[in-house]
């Protein structure tokens, strides 16, 4: 038997000792090599000069090609929310939690965003005036039809997936009247030198702390956004790529034929909307109303009460038991939207029994606090939401 | 122990029972062609131990387990309609019917979680254990140089028996769904058709990362047993780890832990049946498992020189 003098033991378990300082270093190797090449310098821009950059970027569509991974992240501290883990596809999964995508950009007609999930897929194809929707968990593909006039515009149909792109163009809607603008050419995101756009509400009674925006410094296509809330270090919602290739994808991403066997359906753009439970959507599509501006706008639109939707969502819930004879709105669509909508109707009923009960000269109704947005949903009929206090809701309530 | 002393005998061919003590030592002592003898015992120690490994009753035993559920699955999918099956999953077991190659999927992705594991860790977790509860441990070692090279032997073992039990597992279950169900052109999860000689190709990718995959948890099974003279603590420690892992990532408090666990890059092999192939998470998973070999395998190889072999 060898000896091994005590030395020996310990030069030994240095190996070991070696390799995980190897792997956590390989680990954190993103962030000490950026530190080791330091910050990225870019040729400085102000803010306007960026947002024009950014905006025309984004009009003209001359948005290069490109493929790269999106994450998701959201921690909107909606109290009562079922934790969701694995199902991808259903939305109320996407506000907690974190979840990835695939983008591949060919032009503003080409595009194809894929859901991977266990042993699943989820893919959104859009080419031309053609979009796919392929759902490999129901074997099911929807073709989606643009409504006249609409074609080459950007539908929609999965509300989970918010591109960079898109969430940066709404956000630069109203930005600079109500916010202080600030830009740092230092950012590394997806390994590229990236500007960020700094957002902060002037006014103290929004909930936003600040908003980032981070634009690649050589084609100004966004790559990453960022909401933080009052109070909290970590965003409350991100979405941004995680990595990144400016290079044309190859156009088999953009031709989807339904395979044999599949389930092949027509939909048409726009008839999603009906199937949020309760109807408020489609109710008060005509009466949705703004009060306020800039960062602390509500908005206001007509509602059932509580206990109505409370019903709603137990029915969506049990899609097979027999409609009840109530006549208030959305009735019928809640009954018969099935499966997908039965996590709606539980988040639904579940946030509605964390919401905390307010009164006040405004009249009376629930209060539900997230670290972004609050909600008050009144007696009366209404539902106020804005990334608010309390207190600018129970203004605006006051004002009918 | 008749192998055990077949085993012990290339042993004494090389060094002799009673070498010098220290590889250095050693050096001065034997002729200069021995490098290249050891390097030839070397491979036929792992012969012999990989033809032990095959000739245990217990591991053929395990081994026809893995073949006979994708032929149970086959069978009842076969017999009972699909349908009502619910999930993410759901689609893909039923796609089955359609199309037999899928069953190989659907197999590794029933097994992957806990049965194949199981099997690797039996093998992975008794090769040192094992030999130091039969208390032949010490023959082994009576060769110069003979720690470092009897556990690589022993992990490499290891890693071609889970590799096999991979292969057995995608084997039966193509030759199960060549038999029961009709094969053509592989509908994949993002909905785009491939011919079926890529189909093949797809399976053996998926075949290689799972093996990949268990590769590294052999490596945690060795470390686990140069820990414990009794095989089976070693064995259940290994099994305990890859289901309470497993466990953890359905916690969603803990969803941070999720990327820092072996177990929840394994079921990533459905990368293969993406289109594109997700080479950016299956790289990702590859390297994952090569970071736990080096950690796990370093730690076996310090314990094991440190440790006195009593038996």
């Amino acid at each position: 038997m060898p000896t091994y003098t005590r030395r020996g033991r310990i030069v030994r378990w240095g190996v070991p000792i070696a390799a995980v300082a190897v792997v956590a270093g390989a680990v954190t190797a993103g962030p000490v090599i950026a530190a080791v090449q330091g910050d990225p310098v870019l040729p400085e821009r102000s803010a306007g000069q960026l947002l024009a950059e950014a905006v025309r970027a984004g009009q003209s569509g001359d948005v290069p090609p490109m493929s790269g991974t999106v994450v998701e992240t959201a921690s909107l501290g909606i109290p009562g929310l079922p934790e969701v883990t694995g199902d991808t596809g259903s939305p109320a999964a996407l506000l907690a939690g974190s979840h990835e995508a695939r983008v591949w950009y060919g032009d503003a007609g080409r595009v194809r965003v894929a859901l991977p999930g266990r042993m699943s897929e989820t893919n959104l194809i859009v080419n031309g005036d053609q979009a796919w929707l392929w759902e490999s968990a129901g074997n099911r593909a929807t073709r989606i039809k643009l409504p006249e006039g609409h074609a080459g515009a950007r539908p929609t149909p999965l509300p989970s997936v918010v591109t960079p792109q898109e969430a940066a163009t709404r956000m630069l809607a109203g930005a600079e009247e109500h916010s202080a603008v600030s830009v740092t050419n230092t950012e590394r995101v997806a390994n590229r030198p990236s500007y960020q756009l700094v957002l902060t509400p002037k006014d103290d009674r929004s909930l936003v702390s600040e908003i980032k925006l981070a634009l690649d410094g050589e084609t100004f296509v966004p790559l990453r956004f960022q909401v933080y809330a009052k109070g909290s270090l970590e965003p409350a919602f991100e979405v941004g790529y995680t990595s990144v290739t400016f290079s044309p994808p190859a156009p088999e991403n953009f031709t989807f034929t339904p395979p044999a066997g599949a389930k092949v359906e027509e939909q048409t753009l726009g008839a999603d909307a009906k199937r949020v439970p309760g109807g408020l959507t489609e109710e008060g599509r005509g009466e949705v109303r703004t009060v306020g501006s800039g960062w602390t706008t509500v908005v206001v639109l007509p509602a059932p009460d509580a206990d109505t939707l409370r019903r709603q969502a137990s029915q969506a819930q049990a899609p097979s038991s027999a409609p009840s004879s109530d006549p208030s709105p959305g009735q019928g669509e809640a009954g018969q939207a099935g499966q997908g909508e039965a996590g709606a109707g539980q988040l639904v009923a579940a946030v509605l029994d964390s919401a905390e009960r307010v009164q006040g000269e405004w009249g009376s109704g629930r209060l539900l606090r997230t670290k972004l947005v609050t909600a008050l949903l009144t007696d009366d009929g209404r539902l106020l939401a804005g990334a608010v206090r309390p207190e600018v809701l129970y203004e605006a309530a006051g004002r009918k | 122990m008749s192998t055990v002393e077949a085993r012990a005998g290339a042993e004494i061919v090389t060094g002799g029972p009673g070498g010098p003590a220290g590889p250095g030592a050693a050096r001065a002592a034997v002729p200069r062609d021995a490098g290249r003898r050891v390097r030839g015992n070397t491979w036929r120690l792992l012969g012999s131990e990989v033809g032990l490994t095959f000739r245990r009753p217990r591991n053929l035993v395990m081994l026809a387990v893995l073949a006979l559920v994708p032929a149970v699955i086959g069978v009842v999918l076969r017999t009972v309609s699909a349908g009502g099956a619910e999930g993410d999953a759901g689609a893909i077991i039923g796609a089955v019917a359609g199309n037999g190659m899928l069953l190989a999927f659907v197999s590794l992705f029933v097994l992957v979680p806990l049965l194949l594991p199981v099997a690797v860790a039996v093998v992975a977790g008794d090769a040192i254990a094992g030999e130091a509860s039969l208390g032949t441990l010490r023959y082994l070692l009576a060769a110069p140089a003979g720690r470092t090279r009897l556990l690589a032997v022993k992990y490499v073992n290891a890693v071609v028996f889970g590799l096999a039990a991979t292969a057995v597992v995608a084997a039966s279950a193509l030759v199960t769904g060549f038999a029961l169900f009709p094969i053509g052109p592989v509908t994949l999860l993002s909905g785009s058709t491939i011919p079926v000689a890529e189909g093949m190709l797809r399976v053996l990718i998926a075949v290689a990362y799972v093996g990949a995959g268990m590769a590294a948890l052999s490596a945690l099974a060795l470390a686990v047993s140069t820990l414990t003279e009794a095989p089976i603590g070693a064995i259940a420690g290994t099994v305990v780890f890859v289901i309470l892992t497993q466990v953890l990532s359905t916690i969603p408090q803990l969803a941070v832990i999720e990327p820092y666990l072996l177990t929840s890059y394994l079921p990533r092999f459905d990368g293969a049946l993406r289109d594109p192939v997700a080479t950016e998470e299956m790289t990702r998973g590859l390297l994952a498992f090569a970071a736990h070999i080096a950690v796990c395998g370093s730690f076996a190889w310090a314990r094991f020189h440190s440790r006195d072999v009593t038996s």
